[in-house]
């Protein structure tokens, strides 16, 4: 007798009796409790003898239909990871009937936004993997006429053996020569024959391992090939790397006229030295103007807007909200 | 009835809590609900503040692994706890016998400018917490790739030209422009503190010597720098210097570059002034007025007076930076700091848009200088250098100096 299931419900019934109950179309699960519309067309012999496993093989095999991205298609394996993670998240949730709506609407959601990339690496894996089986087809293929030719090379040159040991003997019988010599002759003939033969083997082997890699040569593929980038057009070289430093809050003159100033700006033993009073009336200045437009509230909360909810905010938080009103208590 | 006064004296001194205080005793109560983590003893508010932002940095990043260690410092490989991926160099100082009661000054000088100055070629700080025993933690960017020195002194594995070295040189060039537009004197630029990140990016390291620029009439070191990268005026013993000291520094690491052995290496100031004196000329008070004002000034025979070296000397061993760059290094190695180019002049000048083109910076070569390197790099301590090549070049900033 054999048992057949039917992946909607899974329940096990008799051939015979699924041909008996189905035949006229779809009907009820006949199992007590179980109402669920079935169709012959859908039974099946079971793969497993756990049916839980059956099902999760069902399962897994209808969601990586779906979320079928590869590796190469994400910037980093961090976030490859994370979709591995959320797709098992969602198997797992159809697999043991937690929010199977939600999951369902979401499977199908992403099936229907992503259609054009899922059928796209369907193709490819489908391409890979009948290129594979082409592939060892081939080889297996080369390998049975490899060994074919290997007999009939043997076959022949046994009976070349046999040929020449035939001739040299009926040389002995019917002539009056050194019987040694006639074998010596006979011996060379065979050898002469026989290199001959295994050089045109070996030139036939040859050409046949070339003609065998044209044929296979467009089945090859490489995995792991990132997609190409088109090279962006150069840029003009900055040697500042793009970086302007430039007083937005004061306007630096080229001198600055002070009596403290006056000495350093004649004493030989200052200037000899390379110092230079102009860097220190800049520096004062970008001094005096550095706390101006910098406000604290206003960067913390950018800050925060952008930070995740992690210790990050809150550590920020308390910084920004010390700095910016009572800064008396602190420290 | 003895002890009521006391208790409403208490009481009084306790309402008397000023208006700053209590905002912010509100902002720690409001944000820190967790108050079974406060250590135990209660103590003043800012303290516990700064504990425990301290507590909260401290916990973000995990340490993985010791990459080195040296008299100075240990350096960790480390990352962040949110994510595994991220890799961090975490540089842990030692407290040392020399200042037992506070922090050492180069750890001082380090934090203090790495986290003002942010830019790429400049190794980022991300953050400083420290750990038990006031031990101090400097997490630094990873840079996985050792530094220029490797590439300089593998002449059998590396080959450079040009192009490589002028990527190199502007990478420099800006990390040290960047650092003198903000008014921070490096003081110590050497091959071996250029390191290079993972995408081949040169970053400038060790802060250890750095000082912003001085007031005027208040006397710096002239014991930094070290020696083989030192100007002319710091080993004249010049109390008054500018940026120029670091431009000269960049000018040694270019003809480095070129030459692939150190420029000048002398084994004594004295053999470190000579070398300057027959490879760029001597200063004297024709070319450099004022030179002979200066504290350690060594008078010079009219015989032994070297020239300053005419373009042609340069092109002899030089030629392979073109015309153009020959012209930017003699710039670099003027002997009057104040006709030597600053680093925003070194940028502006034309050899960086005349041909070739500065190699981007994923082609340029590399070699795997790995975790070791990193760590090595790391626990010296400024003006020290390792590897025996040079063991006597080692110079430790003399604070005594500049009282």
């Amino acid at each position: 007798m054999r048992f057949l299931v039917n992946p909607e419900c899974y329940h096990k019934m008799c051939e015979s009796c699924v041909d008996r109950i189905f035949s006229q179309g779809p009907a009820p699960c006949p199992v007590a409790g179980c109402a669920r519309t079935l169709r012959k067309q859908r039974f099946r012999k079971q793969t497993f003898e756990d049916l839980q496993i059956e099902r999760e093989v069902d399962v897994r095999r209808r969601v990586a239909a779906t979320f079928n991205r590869r590796e190469s298609e994400f910037q980093t394996l961090r976030d490859y990871n994370n979709y591995l993670e959320e797709v098992e998240t969602l198997t797992f949730n159809l697999l043991y009937n937690i929010d199977v709506a939600i999951t369902e609407a979401k499977l199908a959601s992403y099936a229907k936004q992503n259609a054009a990339d899922i059928a796209n690496n369907k193709a490819l894996s489908a391409q890979e993997s009948a290129s594979t089986e082409a592939r060892m087809a081939a080889q297996k293929e080369q390998a049975r006429l490899r060994r074919e030719a290997a007999r009939i090379e043997e076959e022949e040159e046994r009976r070349e053996r046999e040929e020449g040991r035939r001739e040299i003997i009926e040389k002995i019988a019917h002539s009056t020569d050194d019987p040694d010599k006639i074998v010596r002759e006979g011996q060379k003939v065979v050898l002469k024959k026989s290199t001959a033969r295994r050089n045109a083997a070996d030139r036939l082997r040859a050409q046949d391992a070339a003609s065998v890699d044209n044929a296979s040569a467009p089945l090859f593929q490489i995995a792991g090939l990132r997609p190409i980038t088109q090279p962006q057009l150069e840029q003009v070289y900055d040697p500042f790397g793009g970086y302007v430093v430039k007083p937005s809050y004061f306007e630096l003159q080229p001198s600055y006229a002070h009596p403290w100033l006056e000495k350093a700006k004649t004493d030989p033993q200052i200037l000899a030295g390379g110092y230079d009073v102009g860097e220190y009336c800049a520096r004062t200045m970008m001094e005096a103007c550095a706390g101006l437009g910098v406000f604290v509230e206003e960067e913390v909360a950018r800050r925060e807007r952008a930070a995740d909810a992690d210790l990050g905010t809150q550590s920020a938080a308390i910084a920004g909200g010390e700095g910016g009103g009572s800064g008396s208590d602190v420290l | 009835m003895a002890v009521s006064p006391v208790v409403t004296h208490e009481a009084t001194s306790n309402v008397k809590v000023t208006a700053a205080k209590a905002k912010s005793l509100a902002v720690r109560t409001n944000s820190f609900p967790h108050k079974t983590e406060a250590p135990p003893e209660k103590k003043q508010g800012g303290q516990e503040l700064a504990e425990r932002l301290n507590h909260e940095t401290k916990e973000k990043y995990v340490k993985d692994k010791k990459l080195g260690e040296g008299t100075y410092a240990i350096v960790y490989l480390g990352h962040l706890k949110a994510d595994p991926l991220s890799k961090v160099a975490i540089k842990k100082i030692k407290v040392n016998t020399e200042y037992r009661d506070g922090l050492s000054m180069d750890a001082i000088r380090e934090v203090k400018y790495l986290q003002e100055l942010s830019h790429p070629n400049i190794i980022a700080l991300h953050a400083v917490f420290s750990s038990k025993n006031q031990n101090l933690n400097l997490v630094l960017e990873f840079l996985p790739l050792g530094d220029l020195e490797m590439l300089i002194k593998d002449s059998e594995g590396i080959r450079y030209g040009t192009a490589e070295v002028k990527a190199w040189m502007g990478m420099l060039g800006r990390a040290v422009w960047f650092c003198h537009e903000n008014f921070v004197l490096h003081r110590d630029i050497k091959p071996n503190n250029l390191f290079i990140a993972a995408d081949g990016e040169v970053k400038l390291a060790d802060f250890g010597l750095a000082r912003s620029f001085s007031d005027p009439y208040r006397p710096m070191t002239y014991q930094v720098i070290t020696r083989w990268y030192r100007p002319p005026e710091l080993l004249y013993g010049a109390r008054f210097y500018s940026g120029a000291v670091d431009v000269w520094s960049m000018g040694t690491v270019f003809a480095e570059l070129i030459l692939r052995v150190p420029f000048l290496a002398g084994n004594t100031d004295i053999h470190q002034l000579e070398l300057i004196c027959q490879a760029v000329g001597t200063p004297t008070e024709e070319i450099w007025p004022g030179v002979s004002k200066l504290e350690g000034y060594v008078g010079y025979e009219k015989a032994s007076i070297v020239p300053v070296r005419g373009k042609d000397f340069y092109l002899a061993r030089f030629g392979t930076a073109g015309p153009v760059g020959v012209d930017l290094l003699m710039s670099m190695l003027a002997l009057d700091p104040r006709k030597r180019s600053t680093a925003r002049q070194m940028l502006e000048h034309r050899w960086w848009t005349s041909d070739p083109r500065p190699t981007a910076k994923v082609d340029l070569p590399r070699k795997g200088g790995g975790l070791e390197k990193m760590g090595d790099d790391l626990k010296r301590r400024g003006g020290e250098v390792e590897d025996g090549r040079g063991n006597k070049v080692a110079r430790k900033l003399n604070f005594g100096a500049t009282k």
